[in-house]
């Protein structure tokens, strides 16, 4: 066995290690879909990439795909 | 004991009443994104409130993925388009939705088409008035910045309008407008009309916007 404080750091950034391979695989998954919702509806896809952001990406990417005016147009009222 | 209960049951309650307002401000979020698709709001609402359930987030993930990759009605033709048109998203008489819209009658027959032409009337940069006039019977026009070298050029000169910008096509005593790629872009009625979407049928539209230029249609 090695110096405890050693063996410690080690596994602390095993486990930073896992959690930002996890956050970034979870964020690309939801990044491929949300590029293609942003650029159909007019907006740079590279809105997306906020779903990298920790927590409120997601909120950020949803508030303004649903409060802004889509440039490539919306549905008219009649369709909805 | 009793104190560290206290902080703790405080802590989750805290954390639950962000779960909660952080999941209601999403389906709020998402029934308003499925709308702008055209898409019945509750769906938005149904795939944020299935994280709820047991399935967890698998289902909403596969959703989300259906949802940007699935043909959305925003784009689809309304009916009752005439063949080689796609009606455009207009309101008023020609969206087929409001109470005034006769979407019970049948198409007019063919001897009595309306054979009269259309007219564009706007205002240019500069305060210019401009006048366009569309024979009604057929043909194909360019909309262009661009001073009019042929018969079926209709010059706009306005700095937001496109060298070409746009195309009308007359037929049938219908008219349609396709957009040309014009980085000023057409707007009927307020919707965007991009190059993909292909020739639209605007014989009931009222407003058609090049660039910034803000044309009224209607008939000769």
């Amino acid at each position: 066995m090695g110096d405890p404080v050693t063996w410690i750091l080690g596994l602390g950034t095993l486990i930073v290690s896992a959690f930002l391979i996890g956050h970034l695989l979870l964020a690309l998954v939801l990044i491929i879909p949300t590029w293609r919702i942003c650029t159909r509806a007019g907006f740079s896809g590279a809105l997306s990439l906020f779903h990298l952001v920790p927590l409120i990406g997601s909120f950020i990417v949803m508030a303004v795909l649903a409060f802004s005016t889509w440039p490539n147009g919306e549905a008219s009222p009649g369709r909805r | 004991m009793g104190a560290e209960i206290a902080a703790l049951m405080g802590f989750f309650g805290l954390t639950g009443a962000f779960a909660v307002v952080g999941t209601v401000l999403a389906a709020w979020m998402a029934w308003r994104i499925v709308e702008k698709a055209g898409l019945p709001g509750w769906t938005g609402l149904g795939a944020i409130l299935l994280t709820l359930t047991g399935v967890g987030t698998i289902v909403p993930l596969v959703l989300l993925w259906v949802f940007a990759f699935m043909r959305w009605p925003r784009d689809e033709p309304a009916a009752g388009a005439a063949p080689g048109f796609a009606t455009a998203s207009a309101t008023g008489p020609a969206g087929g939705a409001g109470p005034s819209a006769p979407a019970a009658l049948a198409s007019p027959s063919m001897a009595l088409a309306d054979r009269r032409g259309w007219q564009l009337a706007g205002t240019v940069a500069g305060g210019g008035i401009v006048a366009l006039a569309v024979d009604g019977a057929s043909g194909t026009y360019v909309l262009t910045a661009a001073p009019a070298a042929l018969p079926t050029d209709l010059s706009l000169p306005d700095p937001s309008v496109g060298r070409p910008h746009a195309r009308l096509l007359a037929a049938g005593g219908r008219l349609g407008i396709e957009d040309l790629g014009s980085a000023g872009g057409t707007f009927i009625d307020g919707a965007r009309l991009l190059p993909e979407h292909g020739p639209r049928d605007i014989s009931a539209a009222r407003a058609i916007r090049i660039g910034s230029v803000e044309l009224a249609l209607s008939r000769a």
